[in-house]
């Protein structure tokens, strides 16, 4: 792999008692897509919470740029260059569609000065989102919440792009167009860690593939070996990797 | 026609009094999903800060400032730090329950220091009446619905057109997204109990002059915010005004032309209709919960 930007060593971490991530370990290389598959309940999700701490992570560490952030409040996270954009629908249904995107620079404070362009610039990018800045933000279709959550999340300019199950309940136009924009972003040198049940589609964009289950790395491998990898369709048809 | 006419403004008076009130109620609802059972006491109470000022010497109006930091401080701040964080950690239902036990205690502590008897309190709007189309309406009850009306538009602005308030909306509508776009979520429910504090300092001011300063007076002024609140839709603040003024008109109009008696009956009426028949409240939305 070339340049790292974010190192993830060990982490154990679940929901109360129950331990879902079972010392995960794996890079996230630099101005690439890399991508985590694996089967219902593996972790992934978790990891991504973990790495946003949003769930306290019980032993291991995070690096992110060779700075430790281990545990760290998304805020400081979101200065630090990292956004995060959840599975499902993650907007602020009542407020409009120009206010949903001008609180992703929130964490930025008074430091950023061209917020405004950075807006206006992003609207450009996205003209359905112009169209209907104005209106409440529930009035988007599930693609174009998508497309909202992805643009309020650059408006800090991250470097790391963790995006979960982003074509979960899009037509498969719409996920092609989401794919597009990352693959936009990868070319622009931001880095991408993405979760992704759609694996193949997801592999077929991504440079690097990730393999987790039951809360471990099982497989770290450029995304096309994973995708002809036989062991792959054995693990998503049961089975597991360690039998 | 000029009884209507009086009874009317008197009604959207007492209603604007609820409405404020009621505000406040449905704010730390949508912010913290607590359910302050205590918010009549919370009424009752700043009037007795500003007569405890008014007793050390303070003019009026410096009592009232002082009425008005010592809610901020008691009923905003320290109610969340000392009752509300903990109890929350429990569940909604124990915190429910512990701020029905604050209202108990609140009401038999100002029974203890200051009697049961009520004791007049001052008002900001001067006595005696004013012509609107000819007919003589009370300046007390024009001047409440002023105050109360500018107080509800303010509140409005502030939501709707700076930062702070699309973080605060941004906060009720979806916390966990708002931690993830870096809204300061513990910061914004503290406002929301601030703002709260402020409201019921404010409709203390303006109905103690009325109903008098009197340790039970929050024991109606509760229930009708209460009712207001679930009248106009719970998850709304246009909700909680239109609650709170159709049960001031409804109440002050029953009472003229229905029956006296029968007076505190008509907003439980009007509640178990509302419950019936549209139970998100006349401007509520339905609301799904994940358990």
């Amino acid at each position: 792999m070339n340049d790292i930007v974010l190192e993830v060593r060990d982490i154990v971490g679940g929901y109360g008692p129950m331990t879902i991530l079972n010392g995960t370990s794996f890079d996230v290389a630099k101005g690439a897509i890399t991508t985590i598959i694996g089967p219902n309940g593996a972790g992934k999700s978790t990891a991504f919470k973990a790495i946003f701490g949003l769930l306290k992570v019980r032993s291991g560490s995070i690096r992110f740029l060779g700075r430790d952030v281990t545990n760290a409040p998304p805020r400081r996270l979101l200065e630090a260059g990292i956004c995060y954009v959840p599975q499902g629908r993650n907007i602020f249904p009542e407020l409009s569609v120009r206010h949903n995107i001008e609180l992703g620079a929130v964490a930025a404070g008074r430091s950023i000065t061209d917020m405004p362009r950075r807006i206006e610039a992003a609207l450009d990018r996205f003209p359905v989102l112009r169209r209907k800045a104005n209106q409440q933000a529930s009035t988007l279709s599930g693609g174009e919440q998508k497309q909202l959550e992805i643009v309020r999340g650059l408006l800090l300019d991250p470097k790391l792009v963790l995006i979960d199950e982003p074509s979960i309940g899009l037509s498969p136009m719409m996920v092609q167009e989401t794919f597009g924009i990352l693959k936009d972003l990868r070319a622009r040198g931001v880095s991408i860690l993405m979760v992704e049940q759609n694996a193949r589609s997801a592999l077929e964009i991504s440079d690097y593939g990730i393999v987790l289950e039951l809360g471990q790395t099982r497989i770290v491998d450029k995304a096309d070996r994973i995708l002809h990898d036989p062991r792959i369709g054995q693990l998503f048809l049961g089975g597991g990797l360690a039998a | 026609m000029s009884n209507f006419l009086n009874l009317l403004i008197a009604g959207l008076a007492t209603g604007a009094i609820y409405a404020v009130v009621a505000i406040g109620f449905t704010l730390l609802w949508q912010t913290s999903q607590t359910i302050n059972f205590a918010q009549g006491e919370f009424v009752m109470l700043p009037a007795f800060f500003m007569l405890a000022a008014m007793n050390l010497g303070l003019p009026f109006m410096l009592a009232v400032l002082v009425g008005i930091g010592l809610s901020l401080l008691v009923l905003g701040l320290l109610f969340k730090r000392v009752l509300v964080d903990p109890m929350l950690r429990h569940g909604v239902l124990p915190l429910a329950i512990a701020t029905m036990a604050l209202s108990i205690a609140l009401k038999e502590s100002v029974k203890e220091l200051y009697s049961a008897e009520a004791h007049p309190f001052p008002s900001v709007v001067p006595a005696g009446n004013v012509d609107v189309l000819g007919v003589p309406v009370s300046m007390q009850s024009l001047g409440v619905l002023v105050i109360a009306v500018l107080a509800v538009v303010a509140l409005n602005l502030l939501l709707t057109r700076t930062s702070v308030g699309h973080q605060m909306q941004a906060t009720a509508q979806n916390p966990t997204v708002a931690r993830i776009v870096g809204i300061p979520v513990e910061r914004m429910i503290l406002y929301t109990f601030l703002i709260n504090a402020g409201l019921v300092a404010l409709g203390s001011l303006l109905v103690t002059p009325i109903y008098l300063a009197k340790f039970s007076t929050g024991e109606i002024l509760g229930q009708a915010a209460f009712i207001a609140a679930i009248v106009g839709g719970f998850n709304q603040v246009r909700g909680a005004v239109a609650g709170g003024l159709l049960l001031g008109v409804v109440d002050n109009l029953a009472a003229a032309y229905v029956s006296a008696q029968y007076r505190a009956a008509v907003p439980l009426f009007l509640l178990i209709v509302i419950i019936l028949f549209r139970p998100q409240g006349l401007l509520g939305r339905v609301e799904e919960r994940t358990v």
